[in-house]
């Protein structure tokens, strides 16, 4: 049922992908943009996060609260997305109805209003999400780690920014960086559905052909350097259960060893779908840090995972602590799994296990076009959406030797930072 | 034992009563198993709260000749997995495979059902992991919000007042003895399986014979019913008070409906107007986009075997309680005088009869589809009927609908979040 990805480049720098798919009469529309919290200066961080919700703000053709009734009137679903690399948002609709996703996004890359009551109005609707997170004690955890895991890089801060960045932050700021970023030349359009790529193809041509390419970009200089020794954190506060978050600095998805880091965190806690939507079907339990962590009565439940990302992050480790045991027990449950495999590497049966769980999780993911798209986007936005299909191949050109090797040269006490949730109600 | 199809659904009972729903969905080499068993926590004794939840979950804790290390060892080897759990009013279970998978999944799926083990020792660490997570919602104001709702809108003793999951002291009294027992209200006649994949729906259907005709229980099946609730009368509040939160989760319960009620179909389309289309309905667009209290503020209402809650729900920081427990008031005491308008109501047609494609792409989703029509009796044809039956609501229905289970005078709200 695969067909092939027809990428076409628009005159204004836009790249559009097109894929085919006819097993059911639907459509999905995504656009892409290079642009996320990796984009924010120290101030502004929560920017990209905060352009994204006023796109759905309105525009001069479609008013604040349109567009939603607009995509349901059409039997339609949509959202939007901001990561640390980048933000997308998507229009899924009955495949007769898809014109209508082109329609929305040409407009809103440009005529996005960001009126000055509606920014104030989405402050505090975002500070409220903001807030809905700083209710979970793995937030306080994650974003502990993450920001003493990077000391320069903007990955050091959550996407959905700082409070007081979010408080301070203005209309002019926030229209600043959509015209910044939102351009057709930092921009992907991904269609995949049933249609005809040719018809589809003009259709897209006729929406975006005439919007004019914007200035060369502004590029991240930022560059998190070498780690020269392990960093710890601890937080305190009331909570059910300690927690265990240990992050690695990890190269990028365009180096030559992230497939193999992906079979290392099969190894641990199985494969899983590489989007943010998941998917898959569960395949940690037969994994290793599952009868390490858990069966044995340490951890409640236990985790690994690789995030694809355009510059260096982090390969993570994770557990909950059962009731009584103490969080240093699980950072050495968690890191004598580690050493095992720097000392042993992994079994040819587990390296076989990664390439079909692998290959099942493509096919589960190929049902649904909407998760289609999502991969095609996430990919190309990162480096290109032909990892989709070599992705398998790479995974299947990966040794047990080449595991222990990127196991030994990232996953070392030096490249760590350990976060402990230690639960206090006196806090 | 029987065979209907409908267009490309075939409709097949064993003779022991399980039904069977096969469709064929070619668009990915994949399948997708999905099941049910009207078997819930609603006919657990309270002091063993939790035990349908527990016995659900325990099923791939061994099953058979299978260990809980040999199933996972086996499916997840091949990339695909089983699943089981236990809810209010049913127990559900699933499978996901290559399509070339299918038999070790329902040969697996089968021994659960039929002949689980209950390792004692896998009983022990299951019985870990849920306290562990008992205690986290304990700690999550989403859930202390909805425990609370629910134990102020039915009596003590109705299965809707308490929570499926058990309580810490419940789920601690449970022993594998009760797991066992509890398990022997499985019956086939209870049961119904959906296969939906790239498959040949008529070897499916020879699978499905050899690995489940065994199924055959001593006692006769005693399904779930649960009873109707006293009528809410006046307001009630609980506040529940939460250290080391930021943000209050509020909610508004009334009493919902059945699925099986004659205006089912004006209520559920008078729920998505009122927190559901677009960016949660009217409740969405006053509560968040207007006031920009919340970040999500929505209704949603739980129409099954039983008439469970009809919710508004928003999480708020907590000095605009208040004020945002007001504007849910408002909106929905505006709703029930003046229904829905002529467009809300189109919206809402356009959108249910245009999202059935989207809703049927995939195998999981085409899978729930059929098992929800077989629990309700809604008949094969129920997809196809589908656009008739919600164009033939009309605006009456609707507000009708809003008038008779929405209030503003009995209703509960609880909240909880900082102190």
């Amino acid at each position: 049922m695969s067909t092939p990805v027809i990428a076409h480049t628009l005159p204004n720098g836009m790249l559009v992908l097109l894929k085919e798919a006819h097993g059911a009469p639907v459509a999905t529309s995504w656009i892409w943009y290079r642009v996320g919290s990796r984009n924010e200066p120290a101030g502004r961080t929560g920017i990209s996060h905060w352009v994204e919700h006023m796109l759905f703000k309105g525009t001069p053709q479609i008013p604040a609260g349109h567009l939603d009734r607009l995509v349901a009137r059409n039997g339609g679903v949509f959202n939007g997305f901001t990561w640390i690399d980048y933000t997308a948002y998507y229009e899924t609709l009955p495949a007769d109805r898809i014109a209508l996703g082109l329609q929305i996004e040409a407009d809103r890359m440009v005529n996005a209003l960001f009126e000055a009551e509606e920014v104030d109005s989405e402050r505090t609707v975002i500070i409220s999400e903001l807030e809905g997170y700083a209710n979970e004690p793995e937030t306080w955890l994650d974003e502990a780690v993450k920001a003493a895991a990077f000391t320069r890089h903007p990955y050091r801060h959550p996407v959905i920014g700082y409070k007081e960045d979010l408080e301070a932050m203005t209309r002019d700021d926030l229209y600043g960086h959509y015209q910044t970023f939102y351009m057709p030349n930092n921009a992907v359009l991904v269609l995949v559905g049933d249609f005809d790529s040719d018809a589809m193809l003009r259709m897209a041509e006729e929406s975006f052909g005439q919007l004019p390419a914007g200035p060369a970009l502004p590029q991240v200089r930022a560059a998190e350097p070498e780690p020269q020794g392990e960093r710890r954190v601890t937080v305190r506060r009331p909570g059910p259960a300690a927690y265990v978050q240990i992050g690695y600095l990890a190269p990028d998805c365009r180096s030559p060893d992230f497939a193999a880091l992906a079979v290392l965190d099969s190894a641990l806690s199985g494969a899983k779908s590489l989007t943010f939507m998941g998917g898959g079907s569960q395949t940690n339990r037969s994994a290793r840090l599952y009868p390490a962590l858990v069966e044995s009565g340490i951890a409640a439940s236990a985790w690994s995972g690789l995030t694809p990302s355009r510059d260096p992050y982090l390969f993570e480790l994770g557990a909950t602590a059962s009731e009584g045991v103490d969080p240093a027990a699980v950072e050495a449950a968690l890191i004598a799994e580690v050493t095992k495999i720097q000392q042993d590497g992994i079994a040819e049966s587990e390296l076989a296990r990664a390439r079909k769980q692998m290959r099942a999780q493509v096919a589960y993911g190929s049902e649904s076009v909407t998760n289609q798209a999502m991969q095609l986007g996430m990919w190309e936005t990162l480096d290109s959406y032909r990892r989709v299909d070599t992705l398998l191949d790479e995974l299947a050109a990966v040794s047990a030797e080449d595991v222990r090797r990127i196991a030994q040269t990232y996953l070392t006490e030096r490249r760590r930072t350990v976060g402990h949730f230690v639960p206090d109600d006196a806090a | 034992m029987s065979s209907a199809s409908n267009s490309s659904t075939l409709r097949h009972v064993l003779p022991n009563g399980m039904v069977a729903l096969i469709r064929r969905n070619p668009g990915a080499p994949t399948v997708s198993v999905r099941g049910e068993l009207r078997v819930g926590a609603a006919l657990e004794p309270p002091e063993l709260g939790g035990l349908a939840v527990f016995t659900g979950a325990a099923l791939t804790r061994g099953a058979g000749e299978r260990s809980f290390h040999q199933i996972v060892a086996e499916t997840e080897g091949l990339g695909c997995s089983v699943s089981a759990g236990g809810g209010t009013q049913a127990s559900g279970f699933s499978g996901k495979a290559l399509a070339e998978d299918l038999p070790l999944i329902l040969e697996i799926l089968a021994d659960m059902l039929i002949r689980p083990t209950f390792p004692a020792a896998e009983v022990e660490r299951l019985r870990g992991q849920f306290l562990t997570g008992l205690r986290e919602s304990e700690q999550d104001t989403g859930y202390r919000a909805s425990i609370a709702a629910r134990a102020m809108l039915y009596p003590p003793g109705h299965p809707f007042s308490r929570p499926s999951s058990g309580s810490l002291d419940s789920v601690a009294a449970i022993t594998r003895d009760d797991l066992a027992r509890f398990h022997r209200r499985y019956h086939p006649a209870l049961s119904s399986i959906a296969v939906v994949g790239d498959i040949d729906p008529p070897a499916v259907v020879a699978e499905l014979e050899r690995h489940f005709a065994r199924w055959q229980p001593d006692a006769p099946p005693e399904p779930v019913s649960i009873p109707d609730a006293p009528h809410l009368v006046g307001v009630r509040r609980d506040d529940i008070a939460m250290p080391g939160k930021v943000q209050a989760d509020l909610i508004w319960a009334v009493h919902g409906l059945r699925r099986s009620a004659p205006d089912y179909y004006g209520a559920m389309i008078a729920n998505m107007i009122l927190g559901q289309l677009g960016m949660g309905g009217r409740l969405g667009e006053q509560v968040r986009e207007e006031q920009g209290m919340a970040y999500y503020c929505y209704s949603d209402f739980e129409a099954d075997l039983g008439a469970g809650p009809w919710v508004a729900a928003a999480g708020v920081s907590p000095e605009n309680i208040e004020r945002a427990a007001q504007a849910i008031l408002a909106e929905i005491e505006l709703f029930r005088q003046e229904g829905p308008t002529d467009e809300e109501l189109d919206d809402a047609r356009d959108y249910l009869t245009g999202s059935l494609v989207i809703g049927l792409e995939t195998s999981d989703g085409i899978a729930g589809s059929l098992l929800g029509i077989e629990r309700h009796g809604l008949g094969l044809d129920y997809i196809e009927r589908y656009p008739a039956i919600i164009a033939a609501v009309d605006r009456d229905q609707v507000h009708a609908a809003a008038q008779k289970y929405l209030s503003t005078e009995s209703y509960v709200l609880s909240v909880a979040g900082p102190v």
